[in-house]
């Protein structure tokens, strides 16, 4: 058998994975960010039977026994307890968390927690509302399609942050109610909504670009000439074709959505205190840079790995699902060190 | 000839001098106080967070008053001085302190003549009626200081005017306020900013944007809400004012820029590298140990302060309608644990009058014990669990609302935090429309030496207000409303200390508050500021007028 007739036999998604399991890189990645997943899905163990304590529990007046010798978990004059690692069987192994004695390592794994659960959520309801507008748009084009291009054009023209944050801050106090939809001030919800709203013209372009290129293939046309209705097109025939193209951006908007709720949070119209996420330590970790650097910086290198994680599998996952991508993109890049100019061989930018 | 000429011109330059000097008011030297430093400069301030209000009728907080305090000046003011001496009632825009007369319930008061406001236009008696009356139209949080002038109170029902309580005459400057009842703190609450003169064509409404203008040696010129404000001399205090009232200072500094930095870390390394001269508040707790041991003496100075930090519980709405629910919560918060929170600018306490001002008496009704507040909780069976918890996002007052959520959560609360935004915190929790007030953080510094200041404004149910409401607990007990209304009639003294001492037990006893602590504040300044020369009165906080560069 050939080489073309295996790969014809295998099917598109087992080649994939073959292209994926090829990419040492992606692979270690992902098994990095499997393990952060572990790590922050581990938090309930580690605080009932390491730390014994809970991420919101203050621990201001209480001692800790380290070598024999009691030490405070926050001193008379503020100052929060430093990393202990397993001096005192593990119980505050990353110091307290500042002047409320919090065990800074049940936080930061309970804060992976809202953190990851923020940025999954804001991306699926990303691609879902991306996935949606971006079909109506494309397939439909004329009006519906201005209608929807021009909003999506506003929004992408906004000062994405600052608007957050005013939104955010806003919805912090007094919480959000539209009919029956009710949200409570410190409700993830907020910050998944406001990541989502304003993460959407990012994944939901490229996908009407894509459904404008598809609804023209004879696939399509033949589904209308057997008589398929505009919602049996949109999501029988062309979503199917656009799968790689939202896996790619799932991912890669998760990764983004976890430095924009970083950012939220870190400026105070994000998670609500006193839920943690990482965002937030680092914002909390800042004020005591200079007595405990390690409560900003450990949050913040937890932020880095996961998003340096993310990306690099979207990466992968962009040329293990597009090959002629990867093609075009190398092509690209062999064609600028030929000439030593920045460009691609058409001219233009180069669209994996 | 050419000698003459030369005589003549030293003479007409050293006139012109005198004049320029002069003119400069006051009619000090160059360099002021004996303290060696110079007069001029402008003043680079910063504030963490914008006041309630720049508007003398409305702001109550600190940072309003300290804000204005060389701005608007009462008919009788506080003495430019630290500590105890600070909190001496002295004249202002009054010729004299008030005659007393009819029993203690005639006030009568002498304009002092030719004072003018910063724009020009004559301060008159009926300026001080028309304040007033602004005061209580906008619903301000120091009219209930005010309820007891004859009509006051039906004023403020139908808000139309006069007040018959208050009688002027511009011609003469008199001015004879009425009273229904005595009052023994009236002469302290003429002092307070709420009832400084302003003229009659003020609007109705909040002017912090657009700045009233000023009776003092200081005029704001500017004011950005939020962002900041700035100050200028008056220039008829040179020409007036200041001679008029020669016991008030004509300050050093020229002028001040006020800028709102929100991050207390950016304040305390822009005072240290000089970029700003002087934070109104204190460096934060996370750096306050290394401020005070790097500048104690030369660039900072401790303030002791007449304080009472708390958390007001809702007496009106379940859970805390229950008294044995709110003394469940004393029992659970420690003020152990909030000393170290504010990193030692807090001595904990748990009652209303701080140390200090007359009729404190320590004493310790709710000792520290989780296990029994549970119980406590547990026995009193509250129908809603399920509470708001208030705290404003300025450090570590945040932190002390963040751990007294956790203290109501660990005794079996459902709670939620809310962390507002410290320059419309009092303002949003002091609005009754605002949904779900059960609990939170507030304080309070003394307006004035005198216990009622305690009592008055904070519980007593004529001082539960629609807005700026400074009642938080909502407290209305009509035997406590009766005892604080007959001490307020009665001059101080030590039977009346006494009764103050048994009034704060009795109120911990109904426990409205869950009290804390008494609050440290401090003085930074850059290395260009003369430190001693620095005021920082128990009523008005920082006198602008004070500071001076070296």
């Amino acid at each position: 058998m050939s080489k073309e007739e295996a790969s014809a036999e295998r099917g598109p998604w087992s080649l994939a994975l073959r292209r994926f399991l090829r990419n040492r890189l992606a692979v270690a990645f992902l098994g990095l960010f499997v393990l952060i997943v572990l790590f922050v899905l581990a938090a309930p163990l580690w605080a009932e039977h390491v730390a014994e304590t809970g991420p919101n529990k203050s621990h201001t007046v209480d001692q800790v026994t380290v070598d024999g010798e009691k030490l405070d978990v926050v001193s008379v004059e503020g100052k929060p307890l430093g990393p202990q690692w397993f001096a005192a069987d593990g119980k505050f192994f990353l110091g307290a968390d500042g002047r409320l004695g919090r065990d800074e390592m049940v936080r930061l794994m309970y804060g992976g927690r809202t953190s990851l659960l923020v940025a999954l959520s804001a991306a699926a309801l990303t691609t879902l509302l991306a996935i949606v507008l971006g079909l109506l748009s494309g397939y439909f084009r004329g009006w519906v399609d201005t209608v929807i291009a021009r909003s999506l054009d506003v929004l992408w023209s906004l000062p994405v942050f600052l608007i957050g944050i005013g939104i955010g801050i806003a919805l912090a106090i007094g919480g959000l109610k539209i009919g029956p939809l009710e949200l409570a001030g410190g409700s993830l919800w907020i910050p998944i909504g406001i990541i989502s709203i304003f993460s959407t013209p990012y994944v939901a372009r490229p996908i009407r670009g894509a459904v404008l290129a598809l609804r023209e293939k004879e696939f399509v046309e033949a589904a209308v000439a057997q008589g398929a209705g505009p919602m049996r097109v949109m999501f029988g025939e062309i979503l199917p074709n656009l799968a790689s193209t939202i896996i790619v951006f799932f991912t890669l908007t998760i990764a983004n959505a976890m430095i924009f709720e970083a950012g939220l949070s870190f400026l105070g119209a994000g998670v609500q205190p006193p839920n943690s996420s990482w965002g937030l330590m680092i914002s909390t970790g800042v004020e005591l840079l200079r007595v405990q650097p390690l409560l900003a910086i450990a949050p913040g290198v937890m932020i880095m790995l996961t998003v340096l994680s993310l990306n690099i599998v979207g990466d992968g996952l962009r040329d293990a699902l597009d090959p002629r991508g990867k093609a075009r993109l190398d092509a690209a890049l062999e064609f600028e060190t030929q000439v030593g100019v920045s460009g691609s061989p058409q001219g233009g930018a180069v669209v994996p | 000839m050419k000698k003459l000429g030369t005589v003549i011109a030293v003479l007409v330059l050293a006139a012109v001098a005198a004049i320029g000097l002069a003119a400069c008011g006051g009619g000090d030297d160059e360099t002021s106080g004996g303290s060696g430093g110079k007069k001029g400069g402008i003043l680079n301030g910063t504030y963490a967070s914008f006041p309630d209000y720049i508007d003398p009728a409305l702001s109550y907080t600190a940072e309003g008053w300290s804000a204005m305090a060389d701005t608007y000046i009462p008919l009788l003011t506080y003495k430019h001085a630290n500590g105890e001496e600070g909190s001496e009632v002295i004249p202002g825009l009054a010729k004299d302190l008030p005659e007393i007369s009819n029993g203690g319930k005639t006030y009568t008061l002498f304009l002092r003549p030719g004072l003018k406001y910063s724009d020009g236009t004559p301060v008159k008696a009926s300026d001080f009626r028309f304040a007033v009356e602004r005061m209580i139209k906008l619903n301000s949080g120091g009219s209930p200081f005010y309820m007891t002038i004859v009509g006051a109170e039906k004023f403020a029902e139908t808000k139309q005017g006069p007040i018959p309580g208050i009688k002027t005459d511009d011609k003469t400057g008199e001015i004879v306020i009425n009273l229904e009842n005595p009052r023994g703190t009236f002469t302290n609450e003429l002092g307070l900013m709420f009832v400084a003169p302003v003229p009659q064509d003020t609007p109705i409404e909040d002017q912090s944007a657009s700045p009233i203008p000023a009776t003092g040696p200081y005029m704001i010129t500017k004011s950005q809400p939020g962002q900041g404000w700035e100050y200028e001399r008056n220039p008829q205090w040179a020409k007036a004012n200041g001679k008029a009232m020669p016991h008030l200072p004509d300050g050093n500094v020229d002028g001040a820029k006020i800028t709102i930095i929100r991050n207390e870390q950016s304040q305390v390394d822009d005072v240290e590298t000089g970029k700003f001269e002087w934070m109104q508040n204190p460096p934060p707790a996370s750096r306050y140990a290394q401020v005070k041991e790097d500048f104690e003496g030369s660039q900072f100075r401790e303030e002791p302060t007449i304080s009472t930090y708390f958390f007001w519980m809702n007496t009106t709405e379940p859970p805390f309608d229950d008294v044995k629910v709110r003394q469940a919560v004393n029992h659970a918060v420690d003020p152990r644990a909030l000393e170290r929170i504010y990193a030692g600018q807090l001595e904990g306490g748990q009652q209303i009058l701080p140390p200090g001002m007359p009729g404190h008496e320590e004493f310790e009704l709710y000792p520290h014990d989780m296990a029994k507040a549970k119980e406590m909780l547990k026995e009193a069976d509250p129908s809603d669990l399920d509470i708001t918890v208030w705290t404003d996002a300025e450090s570590p007052n945040n932190e002390a609302g963040e751990y007294y959520e956790g203290v109501l959560d660990e005794m079996g609360f459902n709670t939620t935090l809310k962390v507002l935004n410290a320059d419309n915190y009092f303002t949003v929790i002091g609005n009754q429309s605002t949904p779900n007030l059960d609990t939170g953080f507030a304080n309070w510094f003394q307006d004035y030496p005198h216990p009622n200041d305690f009592f008055q404004p904070l519980l007593a149910g004529e001082s539960i207000l629609p807005t700026n409401n400074g009642n938080f607990a909502n407290f209305d007990d009509p035997a406590v409303n009766k005892k604080m209304a007959e001490l307020a009639e009665e001059q101080l003294g030590p039977e009346e200390e006494e009764a103050y001492a048994e009034l704060d037990k009795e109120v911990m006893e109904q426990a409205p508050w869950a009290p804390y602590g008494h609050r440290t504040l401090s003085t930074f300044v850059s290395d260009e500021i003369n430190l001693d020369s620095v005021i920082f009165n128990p009523t008005f906080g920082h006198y602008l007028s004070s500071f001076e560069f070296k």
